[in-house]
This record gives C-alpha cells, sequence and structure tokens, in this order.
C-alpha cells in the first residue's frame, strides 16, 4: 500500500519536474523573442548611425550597414556640440540629484523615527502629493521663477529638487529608514548622540543604498525631462542635450545619418549610468515593498 | 481612575522636534512653494485674463465658457488625452505585467533580460522619440519596411492624425521599463506556501495564477494603474519634440494645449483654465479608482502593521 502511493508520488514529482523545465524554455523562448523586438529599434537607429544618408535611402533596406562607417560619429560631433550639450545637462543634474537625495533622507528620516505635533498631517500633505499631477503648478512655478528674475538660468531646474526631491523619494528613504533596527538609535543615544548625529553616523550609512537608488531614479527623471528645459532655458549656450538634439534635428531635417549619431550619443550616459547603478535599482524597488 | 489612561497626553521632546521640523524644512517649502501654493494659484488665475506684462483682469468664469463652448481645439485634446491613456496604460500594464511573469521563473540569465526591458526607459525621452521617428518613416522607416514585406502599403504613422496617437502610445508600451520592475518585485513577494497549498489541493498553473498571483498582485497593478493614468494623462513630450500637435489635431493633447496657450499665445489665464480641468480630470480617474479599488484589490489580513 505505502510503497505504491510513494511511487505514485515521485511519478507525479517527475512529471511535475518535467513540466517545469519545459514550461522554463519556452518562457526563456518567449524573453529571447520579446528581448529582440524590444531591442531591435534600438539597434537599428545605431546601425543607420553608422550609414551615409544614400545608403539610408535605397530600397529595400539594410539590415547591417554595408560599411561600418565610424567617421559619421566624428562628422556629428563637428556640428553637435556634444560635450558641451552633456556638461550643461551635468550643470543641472549633479547639483538636482545631491539635493535631492540629501533633502529626501533628511524628510524621510524625520517621518520615520522622529515624533512631533503635526507629522500625520504633513505625512499625509506629502504623500497627497504624489497624486497631484505636476502639470498644473508649471504656469505659476514659471510666474514665479520669472519674478524671481531665474528664468534663462539653471536655479528653476535646480532648486526644486533641494525641496525633499519628490514625496515619492521622501516615502522611499522613510521605509528603509523603517527597517533599521531601534536598538542602534538607543545605544548611541545612551552613548549621547543627539537625533541629528543619530541620522548621519547611525542611519545614512545603513541606508546607503536607498539612497542611491533615490539619487538613480531622480537621475533617470531628470534625464528624461525635455518640458521643464524647454520652459526655462532658451540662451542657445545654456542649452542641455535635449534642447541641442531638439535644435540639431531642426536644422539637419533630412540628414538621418546624422541625427541618429547624435541620437545614440545622448543614449550614451544613461546606458553607461544604468549598467553601473542596476544592482541598486532592482535591489532598492525590490526593498521599497511595495505592500506597506 | 477609569478616565484617566484614556487622556493620552503625548508629550514631545523639544530637541526631537526641532530635529524634526530642521530635517523636514526643505520638504515643507517644497510642499508649499512648489506643490500646493502654485496648485491653488493655478486655479486663482484661471478665472483671471492675463498676458504676462498687462494687468490681470478678473473674468469669472469665463475661460471654463469658452473652453467648453467655443474652442473646439478643447474636445480634440480631451479624446486625444484620454486616447493617449487610455491605450499606453492598457497597453503597458499588459506588457509589463507579462515580461514580469516570464521573468519570475527560475532561469538562467534574469538580470540580463532584466535589464534589456529596461533599458529604454533610461534613454532620455527626446532622442527616443527621434529614433521611433525614423523608424515610424513613411518612405525608409523599418515599420513600413516589414508593413511592405507582409504585404500590406506602407502606413502614415506620425502623419495621420488618426494614426499619431495609436503610434506615439506604442512608444509609451516599449518605456514601461520601470513598471516591470516594480512588477517584478511585488510577485518576488507572493508567498510561495499559498503556492504549494494550492498545489496539494490539486490546482493547475492556470487556476494558481488567477485565484493567487492575480489576487496577491492586486495592491501593485492598483499602484501602477494608478500611477501610470496619472503620468499618461500629463503627457507633452511627444508632442513637444516630434508632432507638435499635429497633423491636424491628432497629437493635440491637453497638456500641450496648456503649454502653448501659455508659454507661446501668452494666455496665461486660459492655460492655467486647461490645466485645472486636467486637476479634475485626473481627480475624477483617482476617485474611481479608489472607489472601485476596495471591490478587487485583496490585502493579507495579517501582514498589515
Amino acid at each position: 500500500m505505502t510503497s505504491t502511493v510513494i511511487r505514485k508520488s515521485s511519478g507525479h514529482l517527475a512529471s511535475k519536474k518535467r513540466q517545469e523545465t519545459l514550461a522554463n524554455i519556452l518562457s526563456i523562448i518567449a524573453l529571447i523573442i520579446l528581448g529582440l523586438i524590444v531591442m531591435f529599434p534600438i539597434y537599428w537607429i545605431f546601425r543607420s548611425s553608422l550609414m551615409s544618408n544614400g545608403e539610408l535611402y535605397t530600397y529595400p533596406p539594410a539590415f547591417t550597414p554595408p560599411q561600418w562607417r565610424y567617421s559619421n560619429y566624428i562628422e556629428t560631433l563637428k556640428v553637435f556640440e556634444y560635450w558641451k550639450f552633456l556638461g550643461n545637462t551635468m550643470t543641472i543634474l549633479v547639483p538636482a540629484v545631491f539635493g535631492a537625495v540629501i533633502t529626501a533622507t533628511m524628510g524621510g528620516y524625520a517621518f520615520a523615527r522622529l515624533r512631533f505635533r503635526g507629522k500625520k498631517f504633513l505625512f499625509v500633505l506629502c504623500v497627497g502629493s504624489m497624486l497631484l499631477p505636476s502639470m498644473v503648478t508649471l504656469i505659476p512655478l514659471f510666474i514665479m521663477w520669472a519674478k524671481l528674475g531665474m528664468v534663462n538660468t539653471y536655479w528653476p531646474l535646480i532648486l526644486p529638487h533641494f525641496c525633499g526631491g519628490g514625496a515619492f523619494n521622501i516615502f522611499l528613504i522613510r521605509q528603509f529608514v523603517k527597517t533599521v533596527p531601534h536598538e542602534l538609535d538607543e545605544a548611541a543615544t545612551i552613548d549621547g548622540c543627539g537625533y541629528f548625529r543619530i541620522l548621519v553616523y547611525i542611519i545614512v550609512p545603513a541606508i546607503k543604498s536607498a539612497m542611491i537608488v533615490v539619487g538613480l531614479l531622480k537621475f533617470i527623471e531628470l534625464w528624461n525631462d525635455l518640458l521643464q528645459q524647454v520652459t526655462y532655458i532658451t540662451r542657445r549656450d545654456q542649452y542641455t542635450l535635449a534642447l541641442g538634439l531638439n535644435i540639431f534635428k531642426g536644422s539637419f531635417n533630412d540628414d538621418w545619418s546624422s541625427i541618429m549619431c547624435a541620437t545614440c550619443l545622448s543614449f550614451i550616459p544613461g546606458i553607461v549610468f544604468y549598467l553601473i547603478g542596476q544592482r541598486y535599482f532592482v535591489e532598492g524597488i525590490v526593498m521599497t515593498g511595495m505592500k506597506n | 481612575m477609569i478616565a484617566k489612561p484614556m487622556k493620552k497626553v503625548i508629550r514631545y521632546n523639544r530637541s526631537e522636534t526641532r530635529t524634526a521640523w530642521l530635517c523636514l524644512f526643505p520638504s515643507v517649502i517644497g510642499l508649499l512653494c512648489i506643490t500646493y501654493l502654485p496648485m491653488l494659484a493655478s486655479f486663482a488665475l484661471s478665472l483671471f485674463s492675463w498676458n504676462g506684462l498687462g494687468e490681470l483682469k478678473f473674468i469669472g468664469l469665463d475661460n471654463y465658457i469658452r473652453l467648453f463652448t467655443i474652442d473646439t481645439k478643447f474636445y480634440a485634446s480631451l479624446y486625444n488625452t484620454l486616447q493617449y491613456a487610455g491605450m499606453s496604460v492598457i497597453g503597458s500594464i499588459i506588457y509589463s505585467m507579462a515580461i514580469a511573469l516570464l521573468l519570475n521563473r527560475r532561469i538562467p540569465a534574469r538580470g540580463f533580460f532584466r535589464a534589456v526591458f529596461y533599458l529604454p526607459y533610461v534613454l532620455p525621452a527626446l532622442a527616443v522619440y527621434l529614433g521611433w521617428k525614423w523608424l515610424y518613416d513613411y518612405n525608409h522607416g523599418l515599420f513600413n519596411y516589414i508593413v511592405k514585406l507582409l504585404g500590406g502599403t506602407s502606413i502614415k504613422f506620425l502623419d495621420s492624425s488618426a494614426l499619431v496617437t495609436p503610434s506615439l502610445a506604442l512608444i509609451a508600451v516599449w518605456l514601461s521599463g520601470n513598471l516591470i520592475v516594480i512588477f517584478l518585485a511585488g510577485l518576488q513577494n507572493v508567498p510561495r506556501t499559498y503556492h504549494e497549498a494550492a498545489e496539494i489541493d490539486g490546482a493547475n498553473t492556470w487556476q494558481r495564477f488567477w485565484m493567487i498571483t492575480i489576487p496577491c498582485m492586486t495592491p501593485i497593478i492598483f499602484y501602477n494603474l494608478l500611477m501610470s493614468l496619472v503620468s499618461s494623462l500629463q503627457v507633452i513630450t511627444p508632442a513637444l519634440s516630434l508632432t507638435k500637435g499635429g497633423p491636424g489635431t491628432g497629437s493635440y493633447y491637453m497638456c500641450y494645449m496648456l503649454y502653448t496657450q501659455a508659454f507661446q499665445s501668452h494666455k496665461y489665464g486660459y492655460g492655467s483654465a486647461v490645466a485645472v480641468v486636467l486637476f479634475i480630470l485626473i481627480a475624477i480617474f483617482t476617485a474611481i479608482l479608489f472607489a472601485t479599488s476596495k471591490g478587487w484589490i485583496f490585502y493579507e489580513g495579517d501582514d498589515k502593521e
């Protein structure tokens, strides 16, 4: 009796195993096909950047460049002020990301650890602002910066990020601070640490990875931004990569080879940044614990 | 004696309070000066006529009356925005959920595949749209080449007012790598024990998917749905960078209308009225989502704080 049951269940188990392996193989095949589809536009853009316009306009299109014209990049860099635009972009991004990380950490710490009057109300205001459409503030903010005489400077693009770095980031830091054991703070308090020193010496080292996540998310958000830059920057010498590319497209209307070169060039920093920070991204989002 | 414990007086430590406000000072400034006050200012400004230089002229609800009765482009923008949001939200939720489910299996090179699907999200928006414009090109684009290979005739993707919004929504789906990562994080939180218990009870993969995975994922589906809806109703970048609202009014979205009315026509009051309508539209959608959420969101009772 018992032996048949065991044999039966082990046979069942083996078929389960086989089923799962089959499902995994099918998943991998599906992922490879979908991955190729998703990557193909990027490949196509890259391959177009290595071809001459004559080659681009032939039919049927070639799937690999007939000649790998790397010189296209040299030619494009002569007319597309890549390094200057990249420098301008970084002039905005670096301080903005820095400000967001610092102020979000401070805010998240206060919400997670400190007790004070009005905390609940403030927290509701903060989380509630996540749902408010930021487009609605565009016009009044523009008027505000114009009154302050700061249009055509980078300040409107940098300073807002020194104000907590956005509700989501404060929330994210708060979730992380909550996972730091209270015993650490208490030990520090006994040793005579004030609340601010606890933040600096206990909390910050413990949530470093969350701070990196906030930095990366902020970087991508600003990296993807066009609207704010279009709104506040009109002088050509202040152009960022996005604005520069926009102008470049306008002046090289049908020169798709050069436009694709410039496009690829502006892909690079984001990709590099992502490859460096990838580990933190996933870790961070998993650890945010969307459940709470 | 009985009343005493009920009168719970919380004594706040003064240095703790001081540190808290110090730490929150930047955030409070941000909430006030770049979120809530400008939002109120938008409401106020929508009742005025102002060209940015002259005097503010109070005109009551005239901006709204004009918006709803005279300006036919407004209805076009409303329709386009809803169409774009509907298509891109549904498309990206299904796409990213499917990819996340595939990635959640015990397979090799998961990190690599995750990177592949996330990659479009880290590319700068304008460059992405430029690249896709070339892919969508009528004569020499990749997509029309494929269409012709399959025996069709060339399609005007971005150059026809009927197809421009679906074409742009497709790009939004392609860009939705961040949703995949969030879904994946959620899937990894689905308790393994539930699946094991169901398996012992004889549930097959399909049943387990519908009875366990999906219910456990509903809070995350809700979060992604809400966030992507709010952001896609605010679509402006593709119109700003690529299509300029056209062809015709094909990609004339509410935010693009807001932007052009304010910064190109210098009708700040009128632009603000569009902003307020957008705000109300988003509020309605958010309210509907929250109102229905009790019916379809499953919360694990014991996991709550």
